[in-house]
């Protein structure tokens, strides 16, 4: 046989190995019917997301709104009107467009900065370590959430809240880098202690004594080993994006002109909806909320479980 | 717990109160126009008054160390400068105005929720998969994904808008002159029943979820393995030997949760209108009242890293094994 019979033969070796490891893990995640459950809903609320306009139509605005204002649900507004007179559906349809985006966002900056943290603090080691690591528990112990309410106006009032960056409004991207900020903490701890034990392995003494370099290394050998990990935190962590948003959009930090479901609920707030009996102003979004959150939840739970079976007893 | 072990915690303490201490300084000094821009808030000023203002505040002496030595001096000693929004009220005035309802709502929501929350979580790991455990974990499953508000809104429409039971805001009815100290306690009663079921009903699925994987953990101990050879009965395995074990890793929970008191509070005092520290800061920010805004920072972030501190030390005493480390 000759050596490059070989190497196909190991590249095809691997292959049909991540084909069987990719097959039993989704035989394994399907048995979990809460796993299952949560993905059913996560996927309505993307088909959502991505094509609202294909359900209700275009978003709709103060001066195209449908009805009267705080309509009761009837025929023609299934879901109500708000206090401006726009369909309810509607908003709650273009509200999961804006909320899912800027939790992806937002969960993409805390997964990366808590990724890149706890793989270079793990892997590197020393003083770096020490130093990275204190800044991580500085950003655990700290009350982030009130860091976000102080740090979200001083950046927009320097930047000014109708600036755009990339073309889209200023007041968005502060409250997704302002979460992004505030949350990675957590990640960079999970991953590096993932990454401490990676490091000890054989494979990676094996990289450096032909001569790969460090960058080689943790991206070669150690980000695969630690890729499980990440995953299953970037659902958790999209959980918690999209609890801080609705919470940061409710106290007034969302953008009135694109309304995330934390924003809606803001408008119902500020207009008295509760005080008025006004339940169609706010059950939509705060199902929608609390159905979004809950079904990541119990993704996350579920891959957690199914990747790192040592805590499955628990749930 | 060794004196070392102490010393070691006191000293990380310090360090991060320090932290926080130059990571509100240089928030200051980040702002538009600096800090001189944001006091004299008027766009006729001339260049000599600006000039004046910045020596009498000490602005043109340098950053480090000088100005940050000037700020950490005054807020040890209770300076924390004054507020926009209440005409130049100290700020440490305004906070303290609006501390107790915060604490007695916060406080009396976090005790309920203790109680009841490692109740339930206990009850439901012991029987795991068990009815009370499928109901009662779903239910803290949906409980732990709600914010305050999505809990209080819809309490409001339906006992304080439909049913008329309770008021839909305040803490006390305005205007209402009371016969007795005890009228008065019980119309504040019954301002705090709808913000206290709020608070307490969000933080019994995180407490309630924290209990029931806990006490699966000590389902299969060695000790709980020969309390039931014993043949005590099942209650008193549980109630004597799994729940104390159990309830270490939930300590170190509640000490640090009961330091995000004021965050968490905020969204369920804004939708009651409770006149506490949460109303306060949605005021201080839709105002960009920022010296309040930093007080109330300042404020929550040493109350947390002290309640972290008594988190670490408590634990050191319950459990032994954390002791040598």
């Amino acid at each position: 046989m000759s050596a490059s019979a070989a190497q196909i033969d190991v590249r095809g070796e691997r292959w049909r190995l991540r084909v069987r490891n990719a097959r039993s893990f989704g035989r394994t995640f399907l048995g979990r019917t809460d796993g299952v459950v949560g993905l059913a809903i996560l996927a309505v609320f993307v088909v959502l997301a991505l094509f609202p306009d294909l359900f209700v139509g275009k978003l709709e605005t103060a001066t195209t709104a449908s009805g009267q204002a705080l309509e009761p649900p009837s025929a023609a507004h299934i879901l109500g009107t708000d206090d401006l007179g726009r369909d309810m559906l509607n908003l709650t349809v273009h509200g999961a467009r804006i909320s899912m985006t800027i939790g992806f966002l937002a969960t993409l900056i805390t997964v990366l900065l808590g990724a890149v943290v706890g793989i270079v603090s793990g892997f590197i080691g020393g003083w770096l370590d020490t130093g990275l690591m204190r800044l991580t528990d500085f950003f655990l112990i700290l009350p982030t959430f009130v860091l976000a309410i102080l740090l979200a106006p001083i950046i927009l009032d320097t930047i000014g809240a109708d600036a755009e960056i990339l073309g889209i409004k200023a007041t968005l991207v502060v409250i997704v880098v302002v979460i992004g900020i505030t949350s990675w903490a957590s990640t960079a701890r999970v991953i590096r202690s993932q990454t401490l034990s990676a490091r000890e392995r054989m494979f990676v003494d094996r990289a450096r004594v032909i001569g790969s370099g460090s960058g080689h290394i943790m991206r070669r050998h150690i980000l695969p080993n630690v890729t499980n990990l990440i995953v299953a935190n970037t659902v958790l962590t999209f959980a918690a994006a999209i609890f801080t948003e609705t919470t940061l959009a409710f106290i007034g930090l969302g953008d009135p002109f694109q309304p995330s479901w934390g924003e809606l609920l803001n408008a119902a707030e500020t207009s008295g909806a509760p005080g008025l009996g006004a339940w169609w102003y706010i059950v939509p979004p705060a199902t929608c909320v609390v159905l979004v959150i809950l079904a990541f939840t119990l993704v996350g739970n579920a891959l957690d479980d199914v990747m790192n079976p040592k805590g499955a007893d628990r749930r | 717990m060794g004196p070392r072990y102490l010393a070691r915690k006191v000293i990380q303490t310090i360090v991060t109160i320090v932290f926080v201490l130059i990571l509100n300084f240089l928030l200051f000094r980040m702002m538009p126009g600096g800090p001189e821009g944001i006091l004299l808030r008027n766009p006729h000023i001339t260049a000599e008054t600006k000039a004046a203002a910045r020596a009498r505040w000490g602005l043109d002496k340098p950053l480090i160390p000088d100005q940050l030595v000037d700020y950490v001096e005054a807020t040890a000693a209770g300076d924390l400068g004054f507020s926009y929004k209440f005409r130049g009220t100290p700020v440490i005035e305004v906070i303290g105005a609006r501390f107790w309802p915060t604490i007695i709502l916060i406080g009396l929501a976090e005790l309920i929720a203790i109680v009841v929350g490692l109740a339930l979580g206990a009850q439901a790991g012991w029987k795991r998969g068990g009815t009370l455990d499928r109901v009662g974990n779903g239910a803290s499953l949906i409980l732990y994904s709600m914010p305050y508000f999505v809990i209080g809104m819809p309490l409001i429409i339906i006992f304080a808008a439909e049913l008329g039971w309770f008021p839909t805001s305040g803490m006390l009815t305005p205007g209402a002159h009371y016969d007795s100290f005890l009228d008065q306690l019980l119309d504040f009663l019954h301002h705090l029943v709808l913000p206290l079921a709020t608070v307490s009903l969000g933080l019994i699925g995180g407490y309630s979820i924290l209990m029931r994987s806990s006490i699966i953990d000590t389902r299969s101990e060695d000790y709980v393995t020969t309390a039931r050879a014993k043949g005590l009965t099942d209650r008193t395995v549980l109630r004597a030997h799994a729940f104390p074990n159990a309830l270490l890793p939930t300590v170190t929970v509640i000490a640090i949760n009961l330091g995000y008191v004021v965050a968490g509070a905020i969204t369920a005092e804004i939708v009651f209108s409770w006149p506490g520290l949460g109303t306060l800061t949605y005021d201080a920010l839709q105002t960009r009242d920022y010296p309040l805004l930093q007080g109330i920072f300042l404020l929550i972030s040493v109350a947390v890293i002290v309640a972290n501190l008594g988190a670490d030390l408590l634990y050191g005493r319950l459990d032994p094994r954390v002791r040598t480390a």
